[in-house]
């Protein structure tokens, strides 16, 4: 428990100290309100994928295809917008079907994810890198390659409009992330997620009912790709099919980062949440100084390599050892002993 | 006491393959007309042994009880290094290409080991790191630059050409691509390491039970820096090859399609993602059915825009397969199964 | 005099501020069985690993043939002189074949870089051949019975050239037969001059393999014995210090009118149980013994949903049930406690509150569908009360609790459910005296509560205890009952398990 809110505290130490940074550095670009709308608008899509990694960990799995699931969900949204002349039920009736139909979609993936690893016993990250390509191969047989456009006004309106200032994306980052917090933490299902990711045959031993629970948690996983879907559509006006692989990767990282034991048994939805705002944070100051994505990757990359080096030295008890030999060569020399 | 040999074949993994690849094989021959021709087969090992190196490494890595996903990074760094070096020094040599190429697969595939070993970084989050890390820096540090055909050095170009059994047929002179050749030379040392060395021995045992490895005094850290840096090393060889044949190098052309299809390959060859169990002959018979598949898909009349799907459909149907065949087999030995998520 | 094979001399270890070795003395002659036994916590695990270089004492010293190591020894040193420990999970590789586990520590101490399958064949076995034993050698050690790969774990011992064999309980887990097997095996080694060094709890084997035996307790060594002058119960008074005293317990169902929960028909799985008639009775506590391998935990298993048997009826309170799974189990109120602690009964790494509450918590859902936090909270603190289970707070790692006080959280888990049967499956494997006794007043307490008690031991001793009666199974049948446990000798019983009373189980 004390770990737990240790990270917490690290992390919303980093989240002020990166925000601070950038006020401080260049304030008349990223305090602008466009800026901060900016951030929060794009924030949703990938932080909904880190949510869903951190739930795959938790129950001691990790899920690759959320990426697809979100390309399918989104081509299935596409495909009904697109046509929302033709179809003639007028804009709102349009929109709600293809957001349901997003949904839908995004589900069934997450009941095939979920059995194929409970009932088959594939491992988790076999059976998503292949469903992930399968999902994938979906969305472009259907799209033939090509991108989908020519959304209704009021779908678009959606991701980029505004409540009282706040884009509504971020509202639905909020939301989600309260409701993932009661899920974990208030819920019977967190608790035996939780359980089942610390030890499956001790869970099953105390009654709990394995498949159920594996088959719920990745269908959760998907609509939340599902939801990211929706979201990144409605940006975007357009959706193309073979969209965004490397998010997986920053997922991943946002999923370590906030503390989550990639071999099961804990989680924090709050820790994720820090992970993901200071990220942004980092992302949007990096594309100020004129980073490339291609350099962003490679921060990830030494970003997610230094977050597990660091917890290494923390786990084995040696960080204060390494922190004093750090200091060393700034330390002042002493006058002689007296 | 020794079972009788049909029923030991019929226990066996690789017999499914066999007969899976002879099915597969009987109704492309019936559907269409080019399937059996010398031509054809001999084209379709040429452009898979790209695809069969990175499994053999894929292979190596599963059986020590770990995993490798920052392979294609490293064969595309290899590979696009190599060419920019050679077009700025004007080296026009295909032992410099695959010198340079292998050096820096090996480089990265020993700091690979590293993160693993020393600060015990799970390698499916080391190596997911590190495959962001050697692809952006490539793209970053050394250019996006593509090379097309004109201006790759004509020494890989004729690198591609080369075969050997040449023959004249009606088509043309047909031969054994020297691709395969280095594909065949790779499975033979692999198949040494492994069944003939101390060291392959050590790999398996490390999957087993790493901790009883190191009891047993076998060198863990050493054997999981040869690993690593054997991924590394087959992944420069392919790097090369792969520029060979497509003759164009793009370093954003991950081959990231390359990482799901070793995937199956191997998967669906018989090695566990848990270590310690696995055959070469597996994994070859794995890496032949999905280049089957992805070569003839359109032959069979599927759409180009749904090959993806076929083949991602095969990939599950198959680990599926594999894996249901394991948790009856334990079941049926009495063995307490849970459903879990690895 | 013979040289001593071994010698310790005042061994001293301490852990953080708990000394698990005080001043321990032992010595093993060649060709000799030694067995070191003590209970959970005497620090006989401890003692071996100093010997084989595991762990290094603080002081004391280490003579192996007349040369001494001071007080610590390298594992590396320690193997080059002849020793050789086997660990209770034998340390052996499951995905490799028989012979490459036999053959390969010796391969790469004589820094072989290339495999001769040919001779790592032979050298197998050579071995095998050096105590009688014949094991294909191809076979892959997975398909490999329990008894099987001791027998290839020694056989590894003995091609390094081991002159002393420390084996860590080795009879936990096999079969009467497989014992038989392994003794035959030890005295072929004792032929040629190996010497054995048994570390055990379990008295019976004790006594019929051992020469010598010291016995530790609480890291001191009480002393030194010939096997011939000790019996049961003087070996348990030195293990445990204190006569344990018998509180049997009697009840009799039918004079109580005690109504009958649960009940079954000619329960049969193939190959683990056949012809089950069983009846458990409110407030009583009924024992089920027989060796390992004689159908019993198969059989509770079955009860408890995750080895649903193939025919038979369960009957509960008079009507038919089927469980399918734990969830039915519990639904009928019935509770099963774990053989295996560590890897069944607990979530290692977790809180003992979420321990605690883990079997109830679909039950604790208020009105909004979420969880009723302060009711949790009092579940498992009143639970930590009860049974007085020893921690600072309840929201420790269960991971920092001693064996007893884990094996009173998962009794905690358990009764949180209120259960009408309860099945506990060996209730005090790795538990020490003292809260041996404890768990055994709260099994009976418990049925004092109008509870129906299954429990399943191999310690015949525990089942005389415990229960108001006894059943044996044997080969999957239950073969006796004993309804007076007052008036029946421990041998008796002990000798139907083994199944050398006369009567032939017709299988």
């Amino acid at each position: 428990m004390t770990t737990k809110r240790a990270t917490n505290v690290t992390l919303f130490i980093a989240f002020a100290l990166v925000a601070l940074i950038m006020t401080i550095a260049m304030p008349e670009r990223f305090l602008r309100l466009i800026n901060l709308q900016n951030m929060m608008r794009n924030l949703p899509e990938y932080a909904l994928l880190a949510f869903g990694i951190m739930l795959a960990m938790t129950v001691g799995g990790i899920d690759l295809s959320g990426v697809s699931v979100l390309s399918l969900s989104g081509v299935v949204a596409g495909m009904i917008l697109s046509r929302h002349q033709e179809l003639g039920m007028g804009p709102w009736m349009t929109i709600i079907l293809a957001m349901s139909a997003a949904i839908v979609v995004a589900a069934m993936c997450g009941v095939i994810n979920g059995a194929i690893v409970s009932i088959a016993g594939v491992p988790a990250i076999i059976a998503t890198l292949g469903t992930n390509g399968l999902y994938l191969g979906i969305a472009m047989g259907l799209t033939g390659g090509s991108g989908l456009g020519n959304f209704p006004l009021q779908y678009i309106r959606i991701a980029n409009g505004n409540v009282l200032g706040i884009p509504i994306p971020f509202i639905v980052f909020v939301v989600v992330a309260i409701l993932l917090g009661f899920l974990m933490e208030r819920t019977s299902l967190g608790f035996q997620m939780r359980m089942l990711g610390a030890s499956p045959v001790a869970a099953r031993f105390s009654g709990m009912n394995n498949r159920v629970i594996l088959i719920k948690t990745f269908v959760i996983i998907a609509v939340l790709a599902g939801i990211s879907a929706i979201l990144l559509t409605s940006k975007v006006a357009t959706m193309r099919p073979n969209f965004g692989q490397q998010y997986m990767l920053l997922a991943v990282l946002l999923s370590v980062l906030g503390g989550t034991n990639p071999d099961g048994g804990f989680s924090s939805v709050l820790g994720v949440s820090l992970a993901i705002l200071t990220l942004q944070i980092i992302a949007t100051g990096s594309t100020f100084l004129g980073f490339t994505p291609f350099f962003r990757n490679f921060l990830y990359g030494v970003m997610l390599l230094g977050v597990m080096i660091i917890q290494f030295y923390r786990e084995t008890g040696q960080l204060a050892g390494v922190m004093r030999r750090f200091r060393q060569p700034f330390a002042r020399k002493k006058p002689a002993a007296t | 006491m020794k079972t009788s040999f049909p029923k030991a074949l019929l226990a066996r993994h690789e017999t499914y393959l066999a007969l899976i690849i002879i099915l597969f094989s009987i109704v492309l021959a019936n559907a269409t007309t080019g399937f059996l021709t010398a031509g054809n087969l001999l084209s379709v090992m040429r452009g898979g042994a790209g695809l069969g190196i990175l499994s053999l490494a894929f292979f190596v890595a599963l059986v020590s009880g770990g995993i490798d996903i920052s392979f294609p990074a490293i064969a595309i760094s290899g590979q696009y290094i190599a060419i920019r070096a050679m077009l700025a020094f004007g080296i026009n040599s295909i032992w410099a290409a695959f010198g340079i190429s292998i050096a820096i697969g090996i480089a990265y595939g020993l700091f690979n080991a590293f993160l693993i070993t020393k600060f015990k970084i799970p390698s499916m989050i080391a190596t997911l790191a590190t495959f962001n890390l050697y692809h952006g820096a490539l793209l970053e540090f050394v250019g996006t630059e593509a090379v097309n055909v004109g201006r790759i050095p004509t020494s890989i170009t004729e690198f591609g050409r080369m075969a050997i059994f040449r023959f004249e047929t009606e088509q043309g002179p047909l031969g054994l691509s020297i691709f395969v050749v280095v594909w065949g030379a790779a499975i033979a040392a692999t198949w040494f390491i492994m069944r003939r060395t101390m060291l392959g021995r050590g790999i398996y045992a490390i999957g087993g039970d790493a901790e009883g490895a190191k009891r047993a005094g076998f060198r863990v850290t050493r054997i999981r820096y040869f690993v690593y840096g054997y991924v590394g090393f087959l992944s420069g060889i392919m790097g090369i090859i792969h520029v060979s044949l497509i003759r164009f190098a793009q370093p954003n052309n991950i081959v990231d399609t390359a990482l799901l299809r070793v995937i199956a390959a191997v998967i669906l060859g018989g090695t566990a993602i848990t270590g310690g169990r696995g055959t070469i002959t597996g994994t070859t018979l794995g890496v032949i059915i999905i280049i089957l598949l992805d070569r003839h898909l359109i032959m069979l009349g599927i759409p180009s825009a749904w090959t993806e799907f076929f083949i991602g459909i095969v990939i599950v149907v198959g680990v599926i397969a594999t894996h249901l065949r394991m948790k009856i087999s334990r079941v049926r030995r009495g063995e307490l199964v849970v459903d879990r998520a690895h | 005099m013979v040289q001593a094979l071994l010698e310790v001399r005042n061994i001293r270890k301490a852990y953080a501020g708990v000394q698990a070795l005080d001043d321990v003395s032992l010595t093993v002659a060649p060709g000799e069985v030694h067995c070191l036994v003590g209970e959970n916590g005497s620090g006989k695990s401890t003692l071996i690993k100093t010997v084989g270089g595991a762990v290094q004492a603080d002081s004391g010293e280490i003579i192996i043939n007349g040369t001494s190591f001071g007080s610590s020894i390298s594992v590396i040193q320690s193997i080059r002189h002849g020793i050789q420990i086997i660990y209770q999970d034998l340390s052996l590789f499951p995905n490799l074949t028989v012979a490459e586990n036999i053959s390969l520590s010796q391969m790469i101490e004589q820094g072989e870089k290339l495999t001769n399958w040919k001779r790592i064949r032979e050298v197998a076995l050579r071995s095998l051949a050096q105590i009688e034993e014949h094991i294909d050698v191809d076979l892959p050690l997975d398909r490999c019975s329990m008894a099987q790969r001791q027998i290839v774990a020694i056989s590894r011992a003995l091609t390094q050239g081991a002159k002393l064999i420390i084996m860590d309980e080795p009879t936990s887990a096999i079969t009467a037969e497989d014992v038989r097997r392994l003794f035959k095996a030890v005295r072929r080694l004792n032929e040629q001059g190996v010497a054995m060094l048994f570390v055990s709890h379990k008295l019976n084997e004790v006594f019929e393999i051992a020469d010598s035996v010291t016995v530790l307790r609480d890291g001191k060594k009480v002393g030194d014995y010939q096997a011939s002058e000790l019996n049961q119960d003087k070996l348990t008074f030195l293990m445990s210090g204190q006569n344990l005293e018998y509180k049997p317990f009697q009840f009799d169902p039918e004079k109580e009118g005690a109504p009958l929960l649960l009940e079954t028909r000619r329960l049969r799985k193939v190959n683990q149980f056949h012809d089950i008639d069983l009846k458990i009775h409110a407030g009583e506590v009924v024992g089920l013994t027989g060796l390992v391998g004689s159908g019993r935990t198969e059989l509770a298993l079955s009860l408890f949903g995750l080895n649903p048997p193939e025919g038979g009826d369960i009957v509960i309170d008079g009507s038919l049930v089927r469980i399918k799974g734990p969830e039915d189990a519990k639904r009928h109120g019935i509770s099963y406690l774990p053989e295996d602690r560590h890897g069944q009964g607990l979530f290692g790494h977790q809180t003992i509150a979420d321990n605690v509450v883990a079997t109830v918590i679909d039950s604790l859902r208020g009105t909004t569908g979420l969880i009723d936090a302060r009711r949790r909270d009092r579940i498992w603190q009143e639970w930590i009360d009860k049974l007085k289970i020893k921690t600072p707070s309840g929201h420790n790692l269960v991971s920092s609790l001693s064996g007893g006080n884990q094996q009173r959280v998962v009794l905690a888990k358990w009764l949180a459910v209120e259960p009408r049967v309860f099945i506990i499956d060996g209730p005090t494997i790795g538990v020490d005296v003292v809260s041996k006794a404890r768990i055994h007043d709260v099994i009976q307490e418990l049925a004092r509560t109008g509870m129906g008690i299954l429990v399943i031991s191999d310690e015949v001793t525990e089942i005389m205890q415990v229960c108001s009666r006894a059943l044996v199974m044997r080969k999957g049948r239950i073969v006796a009952e004993f309804t007076d446990l007052q008036s029946v000798q421990e041998s008796e019983i002990s000798q139907v398990v083994a199944g050398i009373d006369g009567s032939e189980v017709v299988a």
